[in-house]
């Protein structure tokens, strides 16, 4: 076990560094700083809860950025390991399939993280500068968005276990926008009369990632309480459904010829 | 042979069909490869482009699945990972991640070995000295040239002392320079008690390090043995460069003496074997001919290579013929 951890451990870091030395994070800054502007020009503009509006579309950038981030950079970083065939050397030491790919998926967790990290500060930043309230509320949204995107690196791997990197971007995306509607399928589906439509939607919602738990964004933007329990429903959701991709990422990837 | 090293590598009638794609026919690429490597040898796996030698090492090194057969290293099947402790590998046409340094990489790839911290440093710098890439160590390896990234394949093939290296042409992208200094890395692996498993077409470097070989063409063994007495088979020829043969003479020639008469410009060059030189030059020069040189040589290995690969052709065609018939 620990064994294990002594070789994830190199292929994570490095995975980061490599996601570093390659002006991402710049690209990301300059985000954040092109938020400011927009959020200072938008409140000088609107004379109604300006401040909220400036909150309302700094989450949801933050959350449309670091998810397209996650599922853009990711696939890269895995497929480039295959292509450019720098796995050959790296599975030639005692290393195995299942260690890589944890491994991998770690390091860009530990990216999109640092990522959000760097976004909520600049969050911070501009509701200071507006004089727009800040609470414990916006720490949880941005605690589960967190947690949502380890359930999008894990899609992300997963798919780019065994596909093209053009089709796991177009299935990683359209599981996340699947992801966001389950919740509004499954309700429709049960509206049906027919009984197997009523199947397919729950069997769909149990099969796809409920990604609405993990999005609290109104409630902290209206200051509305956000239970401790619901924070912790969503967490425990997450590494499960982690858990279950991961599983399924190494058992296919274990099989698969490198060629 | 009883007293034989034991065997490092053992192959066993593999087989791999490659699936270009959905519902493509599969294309067989390895026809049933045999061979064994032994303890403390330069084995050499030669063959001509396509032939099979990188998948075959694919197959060893776990990338790949066979279709069908066995092959072991160190008495382990290799779909296992225990003993990839004790083996380095250099990939064909290496390549790294482009952001580190020559350094970083091999620290990198010590730790995956599990190279205690307190020797991880002493470690890499005796393989950067080891393939004189000292004054680059600190350059990311995007500055690196071909030569430099073969020889960073070579330091983490090599960065946790394994009993057994697997090197895919190990001499392709470098200088006169850099392959001698390959071989002389190559011959003291040896000199330690290691063993080398390698694949390459670079005849010469065979000819020079390896103790034995297998010859593979068109995913099948042709030969496997010591590599000399594989050259003593007809050790010694003479190259002949001649002028003004007639050219009827010069089939009847080719014919009596079995060789290949090869029309160079003006001049014309065969290789004649050693005790049929004196009967060739009468019978040329009473054809007319003047005699340009006359080269005692030892047949190269090049040219039972090309023997190899003709007759190797021969038969698969032959197989061919007969696969149709029965079918
Ligand atoms: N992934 C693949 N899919 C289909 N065919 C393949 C694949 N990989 C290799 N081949 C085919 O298998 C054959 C053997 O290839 P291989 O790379 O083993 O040759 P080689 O002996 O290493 O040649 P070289 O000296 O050029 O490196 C070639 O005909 C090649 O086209
Ligand atoms: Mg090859």
């Amino acid at each position: 076990m620990t064994r294990s951890l002594q070789r994830i451990w190199p292929i994570a870091t490095n995975t980061v560094r490599e996601a570093i030395r390659h002006r991402l994070l710049y690209t990301l800054l300059f985000f954040a700083v092109t938020m400011i502007g927009v959020a200072v020009l938008i409140a000088s503009l609107s004379y109604v809860e300006g401040e909220r509006i400036i909150q309302d579309i700094g989450l949801a950038s933050i959350r449309l950025f670091s998810v397209g981030i996650a599922i853009f950079v990711g696939i890269g970083l895995i497929h480039g390991e295959v292509d450019r065939r720098t796995i050959y050397t790296i599975l030639a030491k005692p290393v195995t399939r299942a260690e890589f790919l944890l491994g991998k998926f770690v390091g860009l967790l530990l990216t999109v993280w640092l990522q959000l990290l760097l976004m909520g500060l600049a969050f911070v930043g501009v509701s200071l500068l507006v004089g727009a309230p800040l609470d414990l509320g916006y720490a949880a949204a941005l605690f589960l968005v967190g947690i949502e995107l380890m359930v999008i690196v894990a899609v992300a791997t997963l798919f780019s276990s065994f596909s093209t990197p053009m089709l796991s971007a177009f299935f990683t995306l359209g599981i996340y926008a699947l992801g966001h509607l389950s919740r509004n399928l499954y309700f429709l589906g049960q509206e049906a009369d027919v009984e197997n439509v009523r199947r397919a939607a729950t069997f769909l919602y149990r099969v796809l990632p409920d990604l609405e738990t993990f999005n609290v964004s109104i409630q902290a933007v209206h200051g509305l309480p956000i239970p401790a329990t619901e924070v912790g429903w969503a967490v425990l959701y997450g590494l499960a459904y982690t858990t279950a991709l991961l599983s399924l990422a190494i058992y296919i990837f274990h099989r698969r010829d490198l060629e | 042979m009883t007293d034989s090293p034991p065997e490092i590598v053992r192959v066993d009638d593999l087989v791999k069909d490659f699936r270009p794609g959905l519902g493509l026919r599969s294309k067989r690429v390895l026809h049933g490869v045999s061979f064994a490597v032994r303890e403390g040898e330069i084995f050499g796996f030669v063959g001509p482009n396509g032939a099979g030698k990188t998948t075959t090492l694919k197959v060893l090194m776990g990338l790949i699945r066979p279709t069908s057969g066995r092959a072991s290293i160190l008495g382990c099947d290799v779909g296992e990972a225990g003993f990839r402790q004790h083996i380095g590998f250099l990939p064909e046409n290496p390549y790294f991640y482009p952001f580190l340094t020559g350094r970083e990489i091999l620290r990198f790839y010590a730790r995956l070995c599990g190279v205690e911290s307190s020797l991880l440093a002493e470690r890499v710098n005796d393989l950067l000295a080891l393939v004189r890439l000292e004054h680059a160590s600190d350059a990311r390896l995007s500055t690196y040239s071909k030569g430099m990234l073969q020889r960073v394949g070579i330091a983490q093939a090599l960065i946790h002392d394994p009993e057994v290296a697997f090197l895919d042409e190990p001499m392709s992208g470098l200088d006169p320079i850099g392959r001698k200094d390959i071989r002389d890395i190559i011959l003291r692996l040896k000199a330690a008690g290691k063993t080398v498993f390698m694949n390459t077409h670079i005849l010469s470097d065979v000819e020079m390090i390896c103790d034995r070989v297998a010859i593979i063409v068109n995913g099948r063994i042709r030969y496997e043995g010591p590599i000399r007495e594989f050259l003593r088979e007809d050790e010694l020829r003479s190259d002949i460069v001649l002028a003004r043969l007639p050219s009827e003479t010069s089939t009847e020639l080719g014919e009596r003496f079995s060789a290949t008469l090869q029309t160079v410009g003006e001049t014309i060059e065969v290789q004649v074997r050693e005790g049929q030189v004196q009967g060739f030059l009468e019978a040329a020069l009473g054809a007319g001919a003047e005699i340009l040189s006359v080269t005692p040589n030892r047949v190269s290995l090049e040219h039972i290579f090309l023997e190899a690969v003709e007759e190797g052709e021969r038969a698969d065609a032959r197989a061919d013929r007969g696969g149709e018939g029965t079918s």
